[in-house]
């Protein structure tokens, strides 16, 4: 299995407190990997890191083969990274279509002179990243709502219009952060195959995800973090097995891994 | 008929005006588009502003007079540029009525170009037609720039610079393409202002042509070009169309109505999304 995303010992603190220490774990190209853990266990740290948000105080991450350790987000977009939001952020004052033209800025391939000008190739280029922007609008399902203002869409909704739009940009590696918070559990299986078809489509993946049924479910793989550190990997019923995730999860008494039904 | 010309010759000015504040305010906009409340719009006048003053003196064509001031406006906007966009938003608002304050020291005293204390009086009146030519082209520009990535570019930036950055848009470049915009039409904009006043002084573009042109842009509204151009003709026609309703009251009626466009229409005259809303309400209604 060849490596799309590689962090190797990454470390970053706030102010003397270590939010992210030392972290090394691999994603899979093509694959779905699950990114675990309780709260405030430095996910969303991690996931800045890696969009390029926040920077490492020392170690590596690499996307792709290219150190982004130090590099700036746009650079990060630039090099094939496209994310999602634990809270939704889509943009106001766009319909959905808008935000996933937006998405594609990368893929635009047209100089701003160009654009400005409204040359006959890059309006040709305009119009098949929309054709593009409608399709995804499709794949996610939201077709109907092409012309909705984003906004005014349901809190399900705009999380699939926001993967439309991390999918305007035809990452390598696809960040989502939460896809599913909020989410009634049919949303979320929807989610779930939603991954799938991508990840059957060569896509890779990296999902931070609290639902335990869906991680269980979707990931091919997952790694578990707690204050920052790692504390195991694999597949994801040998992680949510192991004493350590446990005790993370859910304190020193260990609970009957049969038991988990209950919880997704 | 004579009626019509004696309203003409009465308001001909305003209309003029009117055009000069919306180049002012378009410059202001394309800043604040791009995430900065600015008040730099100012100095790229004053620089277009005797630059093109001292052309036309020299009898120079108006075609240069223009162009040539739209380079001189460029080119303050790039330094400053380099120098504020290390800055966040609130203070990069301050630092920029600070410049305004050196700006006008520099007027001062740079008296070979500027005529110091005294200004300069400019022996040629700006042709109307050629006012309403610049607006249009302006016009016709930022509608290409509201259509183009770049556009895209500024609107996300504006909402969300996180987002923007992580779809890959390099907030400085287009945050300074914003500024070199704004130094261009803020360069036109101070030539057209010097031609219009045929005097200009180190007070034409001090405190007061900043707060007509950041109230134009607000009361306008800064989300669509639109906003600015409306903007500037509501507020400089507001005083005589004041006057004419409440003579005794204008200056207090002025600021009212101001406070209410503000209260109620935060997002100003023209606003895309409350338009797009009401649609789409309108929509699900039927």
């Amino acid at each position: 299995m060849s490596a799309i995303l590689e962090l190797d010992r990454a470390s970053k603190s706030f102010g003397g407190i270590a939010a992210v220490s030392e972290l090394s774990f691999v994603a899979g190209r093509g694959r779905v990997t699950g990114l675990m853990g309780p709260n405030g266990a430095g996910k969303t740290t991690v996931i800045n890191l890696i969009s390029g948000l926040l920077t490492c105080d020392s170690g590596s991450i690499k996307l792709d083969g290219a150190e982004i350790s130090r590099s700036k987000p746009h650079d990060i977009g630039a090099l094939g990274l496209a994310r999602t939001y634990q809270n939704v952020r889509l943009i106001s004052g766009l319909t959905a279509l808008e935000q996933v033209v937006a998405g594609s800025f990368v893929k635009r391939d047209t100089s701003f002179i160009a654009s400005f000008l409204h040359t006959p190739a890059a309006r040709r280029r305009m119009r098949a990243l929309r054709d593009k922007a409608m399709h995804l609008l499709e794949r996610v399902g939201m077709a109907h709502a092409a012309g909705t203002l984003a906004e005014t869409l349901s809190y399900g909704e705009q999380r699939r219009v926001e993967i439309a739009r991390a999918l305007g940009a035809d990452p390598v590696l696809l960040l989502l952060d939460e896809p599913t918070a909020g989410m009634n559990p049919q949303e979320s299986n929807e989610i779930g195959l939603l991954t799938h078809r991508l990840r059957d489509e060569g896509l890779s993946i990296l999902m931070v995800e609290h639902n335990m049924k869906l991680v269980v479910d979707f990931c091919d793989s997952v790694v578990v973090v707690n204050f920052g550190r790692h504390i195991a990997d694999g597949k994801p019923l040998d992680c949510i097995k192991d004493p350590k995730v446990q005790e993370a999860y859910f304190g020193k008494q260990r609970i009957d891994a049969d038991g988990l039904g209950a919880i997704g | 008929m004579d009626n019509l010309s004696d309203l003409w010759a009465t308001y001909r000015s305003t209309v003029a005006f009117a055009m000069v504040n919306a180049m002012f305010a378009l410059s202001t906009y394309v800043v604040l588009s791009a995430g900065f409340l600015s008040f730099s719009t100012v100095v790229f006048g004053a620089m277009g502003g005797f630059v093109g003053a001292q052309m036309v003196i020299h009898g120079l064509p108006l075609a240069i007079v223009f162009i040539v001031s739209g380079l001189a406006g460029l080119l303050v906007s790039m330094v400053v540029a380099a120098v504020f966009l290390r800055l966040n938003s609130h203070w990069m608002a301050l630092a920029s009525l600070a410049l305004v304050l050196i700006t006008r020291v520099v007027v001062l005293n740079a008296t070979t170009l500027t005529g110091g204390v005294n200004g300069l009086g400019i022996p040629m009146a700006l042709p109307l037609d050629w006012l309403t030519g610049i607006l249009v082209l302006t016009v016709l520009a930022f509608y290409a720039l509201y259509h183009s990535w770049f556009g895209i570019a500024s609107r996300v930036l504006r909402e969300d610079p996180s987002v923007a950055a992580c779809m890959g848009v390099d907030l400085r470049k287009v945050q300074f393409i914003a500024f070199g915009i704004s130094g261009i039409v803020g360069g036109v904009g101070g030539a057209a202002m010097a031609m219009l006043l045929q005097y200009i002084s180190p007070d034409t573009f001090f405190l007061g042509i900043a707060f007509t042109m950041i109230a134009a842009t607000v009361l306008g509204g800064s989300y669509h070009w639109f906003g600015p151009v409306l903007g500037a003709a509501v507020y400089t026609a507001l005083p005589s169309l004041m006057q004419f309703i409440v003579p005794s009251l204008q200056d207090v009626a002025n600021g009212v109505f101001l406070l209410l466009i503000m209260v109620f229409l935060p997002r100003g005259l023209i606003d895309p999304r409350a338009m797009r809303l009401r649609r789409s309400a309108k929509g699900r209604s039927s």
